[in-house]
C-alpha cells in the first residue's frame, strides 16, 4: 500500500477543516441569516472526502474492480448498444439520464422542515447510500454483461424477487409520470407565458426532427443549436403573447392542461422516436446541463442569504401544510432523488454498463455521477430557502387551505406562523410576470422564483424572464421524461402481455402498440387527474407515495447488491450496502405505516377516507372540500392511495424476506454460492480510471504505446 | 502560445460535444465496420441515421425522474 505523501495529507486536512467549519456555521450560527455559500462549501468538501476515500475503499476492497478485466463494451462491442465509450463522455450520458426533476422538486418541498435536515440527508444520504447504490449496481451489471436490475434480481434472489422488481419498476414509473406531469400542470395553470413557451417546444422539436431526418442526417449539434435559439425566443416571445389578444388561448385551467398532457403523452408515445422524442431529448439534455451549470455559477456569484429557518417547528410537530408527517421518516421519503434514488439502478443497469471502458471507472461514473446529482439537490434546497418563508408557504400550501385571494392566503400563512402582506404577495407575482403565485404547488414555481432571484442577482436581467426560463427548463425535461417513460412502460407491458398472447409482444404491430400506450397513459392520467382535482392537494397526497415507490426500488437494488456480496463470499463487506438497505427499509416501512395506519386524517389515507366518509353519511361537507362531489373525490382518492401505500410496503417486505433467505443459505454454506457473473477475460484496452490520469497511469500509457497489446494496467484485485 | 492553447481548448470542447451528443456515431460506425467487417458494404450516412433512430424506437431508454 502506497503511503500518503505530505502534500496529500496537507490538502486533505485542509479540505476536512474547511468542510467542518462550513458545517459548523450551518448548524450552529445563531441569530443571523447565513450565506448559501456555506452550504455549497460544506457539500463540496464532504463530496471530495467521500469520493477520495470511501468510494475508493468500496471500489478496491469491497467490489474488487479489476482494470485488467475486459468490460462488456470491449468484449461484446457491436456498434449498436455495446460501445467502448470515453469515460468523460459516458459521464455526460449517465448524468443526463439520471438527473431529472426529482432532485429539483423534492428538496423544495422538504424545505418545509427547514434547510438543515434536508441538506444533511442530501449530502450524507448520497455519500453512504445513493452513490453507493449507483456504483454497486453499475459494477454488478458490468460483471453480468449489462443485465438489467430485474434480470439480476431474478438470477440472484429468485423468481419472486424478479417479479417484485418488475412490478416495482412498472408502478414507480406510473407514479413518477403522474407526479411529474402534475408538477407541470401546477407550473403552467393559468399562465399564458409559460404555456406558450412550452407549447412552442413541440413545433421546435418537430422541426429539429425533420431537419435531422431529411435535410441534414446526423447533424445533431447544428439542429440542437437552432433549437436552443428558438427556445429562448419562445421564452422571450411568451411575454408578448401573454400581453396580447392571444393570451386567452394559452390560459388553461388545470383540468384542460391535464387533458392536453394526456393527449400529448399518448400521441408522443406512438409517434416514431425521430419525430418528437429524440429531438426533445437533445434539447432537454442540453438545457438541463447548461442551466444546472449556470445555477452553480449563479449561486457562487450572487451568494444569496438563506431566509428559511434552520429547522422549523413542523419537523417535530409533523403538522406541516406542504406535506404531512414528522421529520422522520418523511424528509427521507420526500427527498429521494438527490440522496437515494432507486430509479437510478435502472440506468446503472441499462445502457451505461454496456458502454463503460474500464471496471475502475464505475467509481467516477457511478459514484461521481450521483454526487453531481446530489449537488443539484443542494442547489434546489438553497433556491427554495433564499425566498421569504411567507412567500414559500403562500406558494406551496394546497389551494383548499389558502383560498383564492392574496388576502385569504396571507391570513392562512399567518396561521402557520409566517408573515406576508397581500401587497407583497401580489408584487412577487407581478415581478415574475404571473397573475398569481398562490398555491402554485409542485415545487417547480418555487424553484423558478428562487432561480430568478439568483440569476437576476448574478447576471442581471428581468426576474420575469429568468422565472419563465426556469419554468421552461423544468417543464421541458419533465415532458421528455413523460414521453420516454410512457414508451418504456408500454414496452414492459407489451413484453409481459406477449408472453400470454404472441401478437401483443410484437412491437411493430400497431393495434398492440396503440392499445398498450393507451393503457399506460390512462394509468398515469388517472393519478394525474386525481391529483389535479383533489381538494386536499395532489402534491401533498401523491408526492409521499412517489417517494415511497422510489425507495422501494432502491430497496430492490440494495438487496440485490447485498445478496451478491454475500453469495460471492464477501459477507464481511455486506454492510456497505446492507446498512443503507436497513435504513431504506426502516424509512419506507415507517412512512408507509404512517400513511396506512395513522389515525390522523391529515396523515393516514384510511383515517382520511373514514373522516370524509363519515361526513358524507352525516350529509356534511368538510373543508377543504367545497361540495359533495369533492367529498366523494376525496374518499375515492384516499382509498386508492392508501391501498398503494400498503402494497408498496408488502413488496418491500417480500424482497427483503426473499433476500434474507438467500443470505442464510449462503452463510451456512461457508463457501461462495455461484452467481451469474461472467468469467473474466483479459482486457486489450488502456484507459485511466478517474477523470484525470494518475502519474502511474501516465507512465503506463507511455508503456502501452510502445509495447504490443495486451497491457497490464493498474492494481488487480 | 495563447492562440494555440485556445484553439486546442476549443478543439477539445468540440470533440466533447460531438461525442456526448452522439454526432460522431456515424464515424465510429465506419471505423467499426472497417475493423471488424472490412470489404463489406456499409450503410450510407443517411441510412445509418435512419437506422439508428429506428433502433431507438425498438429500444427505448428510460429517463430518470
Amino acid at each position: 500500500m502506497r503511503r500518503f505523501s505530505v502534500r496529500s495529507i496537507l490538502v486533505w486536512t485542509a479540505v476536512s477543516i474547511l468542510g467542518a467549519v462550513a458545517w459548523g456555521i450551518i448548524a450552529l450560527a445563531r441569530g443571523e441569516h447565513i450565506s448559501a455559500a456555506w452550504l455549497i462549501v460544506a457539500a463540496l468538501c464532504s463530496y471530495a472526502i467521500a469520493y477520495r476515500f470511501y468510494s475508493r475503499f468500496i471500489a478496491r476492497r469491497v467490489l474488487g474492480v479489476d482494470n485488467n478485466r475486459a468490460t462488456p463494451a470491449e468484449r461484446l462491442e457491436n456498434g449498436i448498444d455495446y460501445n467502448v465509450t470515453d469515460r468523460r463522455v459516458l459521464f455526460g450520458h449517465h448524468f443526463a439520464a439520471i438527473a431529472g426533476a426529482g432532485p429539483l422538486v423534492g428538496p423544495v418541498l422538504a424545505a418545509q422542515m427547514g434547510y438543515l435536515p434536508g441538506t444533511l440527508w442530501i449530502v450524507f444520504g448520497v455519500i453512504f447510500a445513493g452513490a453507493v447504490q449507483d456504483m454497486v449496481t453499475l459494477f454488478f451489471s458490468v460483471r453480468r454483461n449489462g443485465k438489467s436490475l430485474g434480470q439480476m434480481a431474478r438470477d440472484e434472489i429468485g423468481a419472486v424477487g424478479g417479479a417484485v422488481a418488475l412490478i416495482a419498476v412498472f408502478s414507480i414509473m406510473i407514479l413518477i409520470l403522474a407526479v411529474l406531469a402534475l408538477v407541470v400542470v401546477q407550473a403552467l395553470a393559468t399562465s399564458p407565458w409559460g404555456t406558450f413557451s412550452i407549447a412552442m417546444t413541440i413545433p421546435i422539436a418537430l422541426f429539429m426532427g425533420f431537419w435531422m431526418r431529411l435535410i441534414r442526417p446526423g447533424a445533431i449539434l447544428e439542429a440542437t443549436g437552432i433549437g436552443v435559439v428558438l427556445l429562448l425566443a419562445a421564452v422571450i416571445g411568451g411575454k408578448y403573447v401573454a400581453d396580447s389578444g392571444l393570451a386567452g388561448a394559452f390560459t388553461l385551467s388545470p383540468e384542460s392542461l391535464t387533458i392536453a398532457l394526456i393527449v400529448y403523452g399518448f400521441v408522443a408515445s406512438v409517434l416514431p422516436v425521430w419525430m418528437l422524442l429524440a429531438p426533445r431529448d437533445y434539447l432537454s439534455a442540453f438545457m438541463k446541463i447548461g442551466t444546472i451549470a449556470l445555477l452553480a455559477v449563479g449561486i457562487i456569484i450572487a451568494s444569496p442569504t438563506m431566509h428559511n429557518e434552520r429547522v422549523t417547528d413542523f419537523a417535530s410537530t409533523g403538522a406541516g401544510p406542504v406535506f404531512a408527517g414528522p421529520l422522520f421518516p418523511f424528509v427521507f421519503i420526500i427527498i429521494a432523488c438527490g440522496a437515494l434514488s432507486g430509479f437510478h439502478s435502472l440506468i446503472a443497469s441499462g445502457t451505461t454498463p454496456k458502454m463503460i471502458e474500464k471496471e475502475g471507472q464505475v467509481r467516477f461514473i457511478g459514484y461521481g455521477g450521483m454526487l453531481t446529482e446530489s449537488f443539484v439537490a443542494v442547489m434546489a434546497i438553497i433556491a427554495a430557502s433564499i425566498i421569504a418563508p411567507g412567500l414559500y408557504y403562500s406558494m406551496n400550501v394546497p389551494a383548499g387551505v389558502l383560498g383564492d385571494t392574496a388576502q385569504s392566503a396571507a391570513t392562512a400563512v399567518k396561521d402557520f406562523g409566517f408573515t406576508i402582506t397581500p401587497g407583497a404577495l401580489n408584487s412577487a407575482a407581478a415581478d415574475v410576470g404571473e397573475k398569481t403565485l398562490i398555491a402554485r404547488t409542485g415545487g417547480a414555481p418555487t424553484l423558478a422564483v428562487g432561480m430568478s432571484e439568483i440569476f437576476s442577482g448574478a447576471f442581471g436581467g428581468f426576474k420575469a424572464f429568468w422565472y419563465h426560463f426556469a419554468i421552461m427548463f423544468e417543464a421541458l425535461f419533465i415532458l421528455t421524461t413523460v414521453d420516454a417513460g410512457t414508451r418504456v412502460c408500454r414496452f414492459m407491458l407489451q413484453d409481459t402481455l406477449g408472453n400470454l398472447w404472441k401478437p401483443m409482444g410484437r412491437t411493430s404491430w400497431w393495434p398492440g402498440l396503440a392499445g398498450a400506450s393507451a393503457v399506460v397513459v390512462a394509468a398515469w392520467g388517472y393519478f394525474l387527474y386525481n391529483g389535479v382535482t383533489n381538494p386536499l392537494g395532489g402534491i401533498n397526497q401523491l408526492f409521499p407515495l412517489f417517494g415511497i415507490a422510489n425507495q422501494l426500488l432502491a430497496a430492490v437494488a440494495l438487496a440485490v447488491g447485498t445478496t451478491i456480496l454475500i453469495k460471492s463470499g464477501r459477507a464481511k463487506w455486506a454492510w456497505v450496502t446492507g446498512i443503507p438497505l436497513a435504513w431504506d427499509a426502516t424509512v419506507t416501512l415507517t412512512a408507509s405505516s404512517y400513511k396506512v395506519f395513522s389515525s390522523n386524517p391529515k396523515l393516514g389515507f384510511f383515517a382520511q377516507r373514514n373522516a370524509f366518509q363519515d361526513a358524507i353519511d352525516a350529509n356534511k361537507v368538510l373543508p377543504p372540500a367545497k361540495s359533495m362531489d369533492d367529498m366523494h373525490t376525496i374518499v375515492t382518492n384516499s382509498t386508492v392511495d392508501g391501498i398503494l401505500a400498503a402494497f408498496f410496503a408488502v413488496m418491500i417486505i417480500i424482497v427483503i424476506l426473499m433476500s434474507v433467505r438467500i443470505w442464510l443459505i449462503a452463510l451456512r454454506r461457508r463457501g461462495p454460492l455461484p452467481t451469474s457473473e461472467t468469467p473474466p477475460e483479459p482486457s486489450m484496452l488502456w484507459a485511466p480510471a478517474g477523470l484525470f490520469p494518475t502519474p502511474e497511469e501516465r507512465a503506463q500509457m507511455g508503456r502501452a504505446q510502445r509495447e504490443p497489446m495486451p497491457v497490464g494496467f493498474g492494481r488487480g484485485r | 502560445m495563447t492562440a494555440a492553447r485556445l484553439r486546442h481548448g476549443f478543439g477539445r470542447l468540440a470533440w466533447y460535444l460531438r461525442e456526448v451528443s452522439g454526432e460522431s456515431a456515424y464515424d465510429r460506425y465506419c471505423e467499426h465496420r472497417e475493423r471488424h467487417h472490412p470489404g463489406e458494404e456499409a450503410m450510407t450516412r443517411a441510412e445509418f441515421w435512419r437506422w439508428r433512430m429506428d433502433e431507438r424506437d425498438r429500444n427505448p431508454g428510460a429517463r430518470c425522474c
